[in-house]
């Protein structure tokens, strides 16, 4: 009985201590990121290919903050701009399902790469089906249902 | 670019912080299922879901992974991945599939706040991550 919760107990240890390793380190870079508004200048490089599948600059810029910070600890950022920017509803749809398939590319990322899982095949997957996704939603509302209407 | 020893402090606390809140979930979850392996619970689980998994290319263990995931988080996915003994394969499967879908309580309330009602985001994650399952189950078995 001892035993059994003193090998939990190491096994959850050793798995908080691979998680320490990503977190605090993470957490110094994107407090730097942050600092620098270094999201607000990247996304103006970034942007323009989220054209292609209905994204404004400012309807990319939720979709660069989740896939860097993480739903969670980007939401406060990602909230106050899609009210601040009205983007319109397709936007919204869009927007939001990229965000929610990709997102936190960081940290996802690194606490499966730290159990020796190549990086390609956490972050390629994600983003293509994202990619494909919002696609699909772009001709839904732009191709697909104006004709039904 | 600024970085001052305030910024450098500011991002120290809270990753320390943050692995402190993942430790209240990972600790638990990593004795709960030792628990579980040690009382035969996972076992007859396993044996439960087998048939479900084997689509997925996964033993039937790993269903305890991915519903910590899907409903809890990542870090509850990992804490009950270290107390089994997986497969590089079945842990790219797991990683995958839990990559687009976990956190479901939270990051729906999220989503939902960002204009995406439940109905919509909760079967575009689990098809997306049931699909890639299947996909990836099929090609690494």
């Amino acid at each position: 009985m001892i035993d059994v919760f003193w090998d939990g107990l190491t096994g959850g240890f050793e798995g908080v201590w691979i998680l320490a390793r990503v977190v605090i380190p993470l957490m110094v870079v994107l407090e730097v990121f942050k600092a620098n508004a270094w999201l607000d200048k990247a996304n103006r490089v970034i942007a323009p290919p989220f054209r292609k599948i209905g994204l404004s600059q400012d309807g990319a810029f939720p979709v660069v903050v989740a896939s860097v910070f993480g739903l969670t600890f980007g939401s406060g950022v990602i909230l106050s701009n899609i009210r601040e920017n009205r983007l319109s509803d397709t936007e919204i749809r869009i927007s939001g399902t990229f965000m929610a398939l990709c997102h936190a590319l960081i940290e996802d990322t690194l606490i499966f790469a730290v159990l020796g899982i190549p990086i390609w095949i956490l972050v390629v997957p994600r983003l293509a089906l994202a990619v494909l996704a919002s696609y699909a939603v772009l001709w839904f509302f732009s191709v697909a249902r104006p004709r039904l209407s | 670019m600024t970085v001052d020893g305030a910024i450098l402090r500011r991002g120290l606390y809270k990753g320390i912080v943050t692995t402190l809140e993942l430790s209240k979930v990972i600790i638990p979850t990593a004795v709960a299922v030792t628990f579980l392996d040690a009382s035969g619970g996972l076992e007859i689980l396993a044996e439960w879901f087998a048939p479900l998994m084997g689509w997925l290319g996964l033993p039937g263990e790993a269903a305890v992974v991915l519903f910590s995931g899907y409903f809890i988080n990542l870090y509850a996915a990992i804490g009950s991945m270290t107390a089994m003994n997986l497969s590089m394969e079945a842990m790219i499967i797991l990683a995958v599939m839990l990559g687009l879908c976990h956190s479901m309580i939270v990051e729906l309330a999220i989503s939902k706040k960002a204009g995406c009602p439940v109905s919509y985001i909760l079967p575009l994650r689990l098809g997306m991550s049931l699909f890639m399952g299947v996909l990836l189950g099929g090609m690494l078995q």
